[in-house]
C-alpha cells in the first residue's frame, strides 16, 4: 500500500521536506485559505504564519534525524525512552533536589478508554502523543487540552495481553505521528491534525498476533514488533518506509526450516515459537545497530517439545537497521521454562568499564540477573544477580550462559524463582551519567510452575498449563547499581498494597522519577535514595514517567491509571 | 465565556467538514444547543464524538440511526434498563435538541433527503484531478492519506451521504457548528496578530493551529484581543468558482474515495 505523492504545495509538506519549502508552501496555503474566507480577506497572509514567538519553535511539529539522534534527553521526548540510548535520563535541572519537594500537579488528561494507559508521552515543542488503546491523542502539553485525537475501535477477538489494548505510545518523524493497534497495524497520523495517512497490517497467519508496544524510527524506517509470544506466535522484528508503509525487511525470532537454530523446532512448530518483540528497542548510530529483545518461548513450560537453546527466544538482537541482518545475539536464558522474557530495555552506556572506556549494554533481565555487555560484539563481560529469591539457576558461566539448576515444570508443580512475571518487567531502567547508577524496579517473589503437552490452537494460549504465585507476598525494590563498583549503592524497599508496574526516569541534577507500590507518582535523590516529593494519584502507575520543557519550565509526566498526570515547580 | 465553550477537535472530526449547510438558521441554533448538551450530558459515557466510550456504546451509526425520533426521545428522557439514566430533568427543549444532534453524528446533516439513495451524479475521476488540482479541496482535505491537515479527512466523508447534501456542504459551507474550527485573529501585546483557527479555549488558555500546521499554545493573561468570526477556512465562493458539472465531478470523487483501497477501513465508523 502506498501513499502516493501529494499534489498540493500544501499538502506537498510531507514529512522530509526542508523548511525553506515549508515556509513556502505554508504561506501560499495561507493564502489560499485566507483569501476565501470573508472576515479574514483583509487579513494579511502573512499574519496567518507568523509567530509572536518567533524563534521559539513552540507549538511546531516537524521532527528531524538530528532531533531524533540528540542524547541525552532535553526539552523534547522525541522517543519511547526519550532518545535512542533507552537511559531515559533527561539533562533538565530545574528540578533539583532542593526544590523537588516545591512539586505540584499542573493538569490531568483521562481519554476514555482502557485503564491502566502503559504509554510514556512523547513531547515535541510543547505537543505531547500519547496513547489509549488504539486512540492516539495530540495534547497542548501545558494545559493537558486535547488538540487532536485519532479514534479508532479496540478490536474484537483478540486474547492474552492484546486483548487488554495495552499500547505504549507513538513514534514520531517529521510531520507525523506512528502508531501500533491491538490487531497489530501499523497506523501513520499527520502530526498536524490526526488525520490518518496509512494503515498497514504488518502480522498475519495467525490470529493470536498482537502489538501492544510503541514503534521505533531509525533513519527513514519505523521498526515494529508484536506480542503474542505466550499464544503460539512467531516473533518478528519488521521495518516499515516512514513516507509509504512498504515493508523493508523482517527478522522472523524463530528460525525456519534451514536455518541456524531451527533444531528446536522440530515440524511447523517453529510457526508458533513465540520469542515476541514487545517492547521497542535502542539504537546505536555509530555502530549502526538496532538492539531489540526478544520474549519467551512457547509452549511456556512444556520445554519437551523444543529441545536445545530455543533460538532466539530471550535473546538480546544486534540487528543491522537498514537490512534487518542479525550481526549477533546474546541468550539470557536459553530453553527457557519460566516465561523470562528479555525485552527488558539494553540500555547503551558510554563508561569506564574496569578501568576501560566501553560501549556497554547495561540490562536488568527477568531472569534475576543484571547483565553488561560489549555492545560492539555482544560479548558477556559481567552478570549480577539482584533477585533476592533465585532458584532456577546456580550462577553465570564465563560466557554468561547461565548454570541450570535443573528444575522443570511437571504436572505436580515445581516451585521457582523468580516468578512468572519476572524479577523485573518491561517497565522501564534508567541509566544516569550524573551518578553512575543504573536505576531499576525489581520485585522478588516465586511461583509454582506446571507443565501439561498442550497443542497449539488458534484463539487459545500456547503456556502448555501455567504457573501460579506461591503464598508469601512479594517484594518491590527501586535499585540503583553503580557502574563504577560494580554493586548496589543503595536499594529501596517498596512499602504499599500494590505490585508496581512503574518504571523510572532520572535527571542531571540527581533525580529519579517513579511510580511506587502505593500509588504514589514519587521524586528521590538518586544518590542516595531518599525520597523528597510525592504525589497520590489514586490508581496504579503502570507506566514509565518523561521530563520534558516548554518555554523553559520543566515538566514530569506520568500515565497512570486511566489518567495522564503533569508536575512541575509552581 | 460561557457562551463560546469548549469543543474538543474530535467532535469536529464527526460532524460535517464545514457546518451544517442544509439548516435553516433555528435548526443550527438547535443542533449547537443539542452540541453543548451532549458535552455536558452524553460524552462522558458515549465519547465526545459520539463513537462509543468506557461506558456506553456509539451513536454515531447503527444503531441509533434506525430508531425513530420518538424512540431515540424516549430513551434519553426515560433512560434504559441497560443502565442509562434518565434525563428528563434537562427540559423538552434541550432533549429536542439533543436529538437533533444525534442525527447530526449519524450523518452529518438531518435533512432526510440526505437518506435517499442516489448515484454519483458526475465523473470522479475528473472529480479527483479537481480536488487536488484547481478547486484546491486538498489543501486542507486529506482523501486517502493525502492531501492537508487543516481540516478534517474526506476519506469517508461521502458515506451515509447523499450527493445532494455534499453539494450543499461545498457550495454553502454556513457557519461553523463546531467551534474549534473557527477561524479567529488574536492580538498580542505590542500589535502583532495571529490569525489561524481556534482549537480549544477556555478562561485561561487558547490553543489557536496556523495553517503552516504551528499550534500556539497560548495563555490568555497574555494576549490583548481576540476577534472571532463565525467561519472555518472552507472557502465560500465554489458555487463560483465551479461549475455545476465540476461539482458534480467532486461530489462523485469524494462518494467513490471511502471504498479505496489502502486506507484500512474494518476499524473506522
Amino acid at each position: 500500500m502506498k501513499c502516493s505523492p501529494c499534489y498540493s504545495p500544501f499538502s506537498a509538506k510531507s514529512a522530509f521536506s526542508s523548511p525553506a519549502e515549508a515556509v513556502r508552501a505554508a504561506a501560499a496555503a495561507s493564502l489560499l485559505c485566507l483569501l476565501s474566507i470573508g472576515s479574514a480577506r483583509a487579513q494579511s497572509p502573512k499574519a496567518a504564519v507568523h509567530s509572536p514567538t518567533a524563534g521559539d519553535s513552540v507549538g511546531l511539529v516537524d521532527v528531524r534525524q538530528q532531533d531524533l539522534l540528540k542524547e541525552p534527553v532535553a526539552a523534547n521526548w522525541v522517543s519511547y525512552n526519550g532518545d535512542y540510548t533507552g537511559a531515559r535520563s533527561s539533562v533538565l535541572k530545574q528540578v533539583t533536589p532542593a526544590n523537588a519537594a516545591r512539586l505540584a500537579p499542573q493538569w490531568v488528561f483521562h481519554p476514555h478508554t482502557v485503564s491502566p494507559l502503559e504509554a510514556t508521552p512523547i513531547v515535541v515543542n510543547g505537543i505531547m502523543f500519547v496513547t489509549s488503546a488504539n486512540d492516539a491523542y495530540a495534547l497542548d502539553a501545558t494545559s493537558g487540552k486535547v488538540l487532536w485525537r485519532h479514534e479508532r475501535a479496540v478490536s474484537q477477538g483478540l486474547i492474552d495481553d492484546p486483548a487488554q489494548h495495552h499500547n505504549r505510545g507513538v513514534a514520531v518523524l517529521g510531520t507525523r505521528v506512528y502508531m501500533e493497534t491491538d490487531n497489530a497495524h501499523l497506523l501513520c497520523l499527520d502530526a498536524r491534525s490526526g488525520n490518518l495517512i496509512w494503515d498497514v497490517a504488518y502480522a498475519s497467519g495467525n490470529r493470536n498476533y498482537g502489538a501492544t508496544s510503541a514503534p521505533l524510527v531509525v533513519k527513514d524506517k519505523v521498526i515494529v514488533g508484536v506480542a503474542g509470544g505466550d499464544d503460539g506466535v512467531r516473533g518478528f522484528v519488521a521495518a516499515f518506509d516512514a513516507q509509504n508503509g512498504e515493508e523493508k525487511w523482517r527478522f522472523w525470532t524463530i528460525p525456519g526450516p534451514g536455518e541456524k537454530g531451527n533444531e528446536s523446532w522440530p515440524g511447523d512448530l517453529y510457526l508458533h515459537g513465540g520469542g515476541a518483540t514487545w517492547m521497542p528497542g535502542t539504537y546505536d548510530p555509530d555502530l549502526n545497530t538496532l538492539y531489540w529483545g526478544t520474549g519467551n518461548p512457547a509452549p511456556d513450560y512444556d520445554g519437551s517439545v523444543r529441545p536445545g537453546d530455543d533460538l532466539y527466544t530471550s535473546c538480546l538482537l544486534a540487528l543491522d537497521p537498514d537490512t534487518g541482518k542479525l550481526k549477533w545475539y546474546f541468550q539470557f536464558s536459553p530453553h527457557n521454562l519460566y516465561d523470562y522474557d528479555a525485552v527488558q530495555t539494553p540500555v547503551l552506556v558510554n563508561a569506564s568499564f574496569k578501568g576501560r572506556p566501553r560501549k556497554l549494554i547495561v540490562t536488568a533481565n527477568r531472569n534475576g540477573f543484571l547483565y553488561i555487555l560489549d555492545r560492539t560484539n555482544g560479548h558477556f563481560l559481567f552478570a549480577k544477580q539482584f533477585a533476592q529469591q533465585l532458584n532456577w539457576a546456580t550462577g553465570i558461566d564465563e560466557n554468561g550462559r547461565p548454570i541450570s539448576a535443573g528444575l522443570i515444570p511437571d504436572e505436580k508443580g515445581v516451585k521457582v524463582c523468580p516468578a512468572n512475571g519476572g524479577a523485573t518487567n518491561w517497565y522501564s531502567p534508567s541509566y544516569n551519567p550524573a551518578t553512575r547508577m543504573f536505576y531499576f524496579r525489581s520485585y522478588d517473589d516465586c511461583a509454582v510452575f506446571r507443565a501439561r503437552p498442550t497443542a497449539f490452537e488458534p484463539g487459545a494460549g500456547f503456556y502448555a498449563t501455567g504457573a501460579r504465585l506461591s503464598n508469601e507476598p512479594g517484594k518491590g525494590y527501586i535499585n540503583a547499581f553503580d557502574l563504577e563498583k560494580l554493586d548496589f549503592a543503595w536499594r529501596d524497599k517498596q512499602i504499599g498494597s500494590y505490585k508496581g508496574w512503574g518504571g523510572v526516569m532520572s535527571t542531571a541534577s540527581g533525580l529519579v522519577a517513579y511510580g511506587d507500590d502505593a500509588q504514589n507518582f514519587v521524586v528521590l535523590n538518586g544518590r542516595t535514595g531518599r525520597p523528597l516529593w510525592h504525589f497520590h494519584v489514586g490508581q496504579l502507575i503502570h507506566a514509565s514517567p518523561m521530563s520534558y520543557a516548554v518555554r523553559g519550565k520543566q515538566y514530569f509526566a506520568v500515565a497512570a491509571g486511566s489518567d495522564v498526570f503533569a508536575f512541575a515547580l509552581p | 465565556m460561557g457562551g463560546r465553550g469548549l469543543w474538543t477537535r474530535a467532535l469536529c472530526a464527526a460532524l460535517g467538514f464545514a457546518g451544517v449547510p442544509a439548516f435553516a438558521h433555528g435548526q443550527q441554533n438547535e443542533a449547537r444547543l443539542g452540541a453543548r448538551r451532549y458535552m455536558e450530558y452524553c460524552a462522558g459515557c458515549h465519547g465526545t464524538d459520539g463513537r462509543g466510550g468506557a461506558k456506553g456504546p456509539s451513536l454515531a451509526g447503527e444503531p441509533a440511526a434506525s430508531r425513530s425520533d420518538d424512540e431515540l426521545y424516549a430513551i434519553v428522557r426515560n433512560g434504559t434498563h441497560g443502565g442509562m439514566p434518565p434525563f428528563a430533568q434537562i427540559g423538552e427543549a434541550s432533549l429536542t435538541a439533543l436529538i437533533r444532534f444525534l442525527r447530526l453524528l449519524e450523518n452529518g446533516n438531518s435533512d432526510s433527503a440526505a437518506k435517499a439513495p442516489q448515484g454519483p451524479p458526475g465523473d470522479a475521476r475528473a472529480g479527483r484531478v479537481l480536488y487536488f488540482g484547481k478547486a484546491q479541496c486538498s489543501t486542507c482535505h486529506m482523501v486517502n492519506g493525502e492531501g492537508g491537515f487543516m481540516a478534517r479527512s474526506l476519506t469517508h466523508y461521502a458515506r451515509n451521504r447523499a450527493a445532494e447534501a455534499i453539494r450543499a456542504a461545498i457550495v454553502n459551507p454556513g457557519h461553523p457548528l463546531i467551534l474549534s474550527t473557527r477561524v479567529v485573529t488574536v492580538t498580542m501585546p505590542g500589535g502583532k496578530t495571529l490569525t489561524g483557527v481556534l482549537r480549544n479555549e477556555d478562561e485561561f488558555n487558547l490553543d489557536l493551529q496556523t495553517t503552516d500546521g504551528r499550534y500556539h499554545l497560548l495563555n490568555r493573561s497574555s494576549v490583548l484581543q481576540v476577534d472571532y468570526t463565525d467561519q472555518s477556512l472552507m472557502p465560500r465562493d465554489y458555487g463560483t468558482r465551479l461549475t455545476p458539472a465540476e461539482l458534480n465531478d467532486i461530489v462523485s470523487y469524494l462518494m467513490s474515495a471511502g471504498g479505496k483501497k489502502g486506507v484500512n477501513e474494518e476499524h473506522v465508523q
